[in-house]
């Protein structure tokens, strides 16, 4: 762009400089011709000068700045000065032309380029606009698809086709890899409902077995403990297979009974039942009624899973303080120090304090109701106590 | 007593069989659908005890069956499906109770005599071993018919100790009994010694010394 500016300045301006040139010598010529005719010698200041002369000089062509009159400023001319002889006398010719002034053209130059650029600029950008909506609108839709994408939801992909090969490309690899992704999800969770459900009948015949090994012979008491440590173990696997199949059916949603149920009555029930296993003692505040719409089964794990959570990390000699608020439920139990990875906490098989007997998935149950009802759950650590809050969503609460 | 043993995984068929034989029941066996159905449309049980799953049908349909032909016999389904949905439609059907796997043969034995009380009697029956007699109407126990005051669980446990006389009950089995599924979240047996330690109490003082420690630390009810 500044190049051509350049080169087309330098251009015009030598253009017109010969066209001025090439007018001076013509004028020139005319006068001479008509100073051959009759020596009446006129004068067109500043165009035309001519005088009569001693001797004959060089002949000059140059630039001058000379007053104009007639538009009452200094003006650039181009001068063109010779001597002729005619009819045996010397004449001194001069002749000017208006030069266009440089600044003027460098500015019509730049002027026109840039409404030339304006111009240029604002059509392709309406054009390539108006081009690229219509070219990546599938695109856009297909994002927006993409971006709707879940892989609870089991819906399958919707994308609109496009004539762009690059697209129609993408959306066939979008679409391998979403079915690819949804098949390995859906073989993940049969794996594991199948797990958990195959293991059932192996575990129930290796109890079954047991206990009538137990009931046959005359053990001694080491052969005694042994088979009781193994029926203790299938007792945790039989627990582990619960609570996987447990997570399976949350998030195959397959909880749809839901009841209006008074938590302020079932935590009390719940707690009732804590008290003959553990000496630990519950302190329950309620500081609201509390209706929620859910399924009792799920209400009833959830309390368990809070309330054992906190029984099992905290001392006997210590209490734990259930609070219900018209917004949540919080259960406190006390600590020594906060726990190091708080955003762990509610994943399956996380644990921090080797706890005995803790499968580890009670803290991730939690999370899934929680996730099944829209209730926030939320862990922190306040003067040297573990609070555990579920947030019920507002609207279901009273 | 004659029960009926549907169920398709001969190991635990056969061990349920042992344990049930063991207190002197006629036990028949069914290892699919088909000998399932045989057998009910033939022979009349006391106790039917139905796998939901037999390879060749479900169980659900012998119910079913049983239930057209208003058979008289008890049913308990076995199950190793745990979904609250499914006992609920066992128990729709009309199944008498219900039990995932895998279960205590104890637990099992204890259902079964449940359910023939209730079937037989009506829920009025009183049971008696020796001395001790229990009305499980009022759930109330006499010790050479005098009341015996016991708690609700001393009550379940001493029900549960005279079904299963004579076998080796592990803490961990009386554990499941009486507290189901809350039992898991235990790390100390503690509170089981308290109540069997209190029912011990009480029998020994009315003289019914049957509760006997076995192997060190499991119990048995036993008359010497």
């Amino acid at each position: 762009m500044l190049l051509s500016t350049i080169a087309l300045y330098f251009y015009v301006r030598n253009l017109l400089e010969s066209e001025i040139e090439e007018e001076l010598y013509s004028t020139k010529a005319r006068i001479e011709n008509s100073l051959k005719n009759d020596t009446i010698l006129y004068a067109l200041p500043p165009v035309i000068e001519i005088k009569r002369t001693a001797n004959i000089g060089i002949e000059k062509l140059k630039d001058t700045i000379i007053y104009d009159p007639s538009q009452n400023e200094m003006e650039e001319f181009r001068e063109l000065a010779t001597y002729s002889e005619i009819n045996g006398t010397y004449y001194s010719i001069k002749v000017r032309a208006l030069v266009v002034e440089t600044r003027n053209i460098l500015m019509a130059i730049i002027l026109s380029y840039f409404i030339i650029i304006f111009f240029v600029f604002v059509f392709l950008f309406y054009f390539n606009k108006a081009g690229n909506q219509k070219l990546w609108l599938p695109f856009f839709t297909n994002l927006g698809e993409i971006k709707q994408f879940s892989l609870e939801s089991e819906k399958p992909i919707h994308l609109v086709d496009s004539s762009i090969l690059e697209f129609s490309e993408l959306n066939t690899v979008i679409l391998t890899l979403t079915q690819k992704v949804n098949a390995d999800y859906r073989n993940l969770k049969q794996f594991t409902e199948d797990v958990s459900h195959e293991l059932q009948t192996p575990l129930a015949i290796i109890q079954a077995k047991i206990e009538n090994i137990i009931n046959s012979n005359n053990l001694n008491a080491t052969q005694y403990e042994h088979l009781t440590s193994i029926q203790k173990d299938i007792q945790r696997l039989t627990q582990l297979n619960k609570r996987l199949s447990l997570l399976t059916k949350l998030e195959n949603r397959q909880f749809t009974n839901p009841e209006e149920l008074y938590l302020n009555s079932v935590i009390k029930e719940r707690i009732d039942n804590f008290k003959e296993l553990f000496s630990t003692k519950i302190e329950l505040v309620e500081q609201g009624q509390v209706r929620l719409k859910m399924d009792p089964y799920l209400l009833d794990i959830l309390c368990d899973n809070l309330i054992s959570n906190a029984l099992r990390h905290s001392v006997a000699s210590c209490s734990v303080k259930v609070t219900i608020d018209p917004n949540g439920i919080t259960v406190m139990n006390p600590g020594d120090e906060a726990l190091r990875h708080p955003e762990k906490l509610f994943t399956r098989f996380y644990g921090e304090a080797i706890s005995k007997k803790s499968m580890g998935l009670g803290l991730a149950i939690v999370q899934k109701i929680c996730d099944l009802y829209r209730f926030l759950p939320t862990y922190t650590f306040e003067d040297k106590q573990h609070i555990f809050k579920i947030r019920f969503q507002i609207g279901q609460t009273e | 007593m004659k029960i009926l043993i549907a169920e398709d995984e001969i190991a635990l068929q056969q061990s349920i069989v042992t344990y049930l034989e063991g207190d002197g029941n006629v036990c028949e066996v069914a290892a699919n659908f088909g000998e399932a159905h045989y057998k009910v449309d033939l022979y009349e049980y006391d106790i039917i005890i139905l796998d939901v799953n037999l390879v060749t049908g479900s169980g659900l349909e012998i119910l079913k069956i049983l239930k057209e032909t208003r058979s008289s016999a008890g049913v308990i389904i076995i199950s190793a499906n745990n979904s609250l949905q499914d006992k609920l439609e066992g128990l729709d059907l009309g199944a008498d109770d219900y039990l995932t796997k895998p279960f205590h043969l104890a637990e099992l034995n204890s259902r079964i005599k449940a359910v023939l009380r209730r079937g037989t009697f009506g829920g009025n029956e009183t049971i008696k071993f020796n001395e001790i007699t229990i009305d499980t109407k009022s759930k109330t126990a006499y010790i050479n018919d005098l009341h015996k005051p016991l708690t609700r669980k001393e009550y379940d446990l001493l029900l549960f100790f005279i079904t299963n006389k004579g076998r080796v009950l592990s803490k961990e089995i009386i554990a499941e009994h009486l507290w189901g599924d809350h039992s898991d979240l235990i790390d100390n047996y503690d509170f089981i010694y308290v109540h069997i330690n209190n029912l011990r109490k009480k029998l020994t003082e009315a003289g019914a010394k049957y509760i006997k420690t076995a192997y060190g630390s499991g119990y048995k009810f036993i008359a010497d």
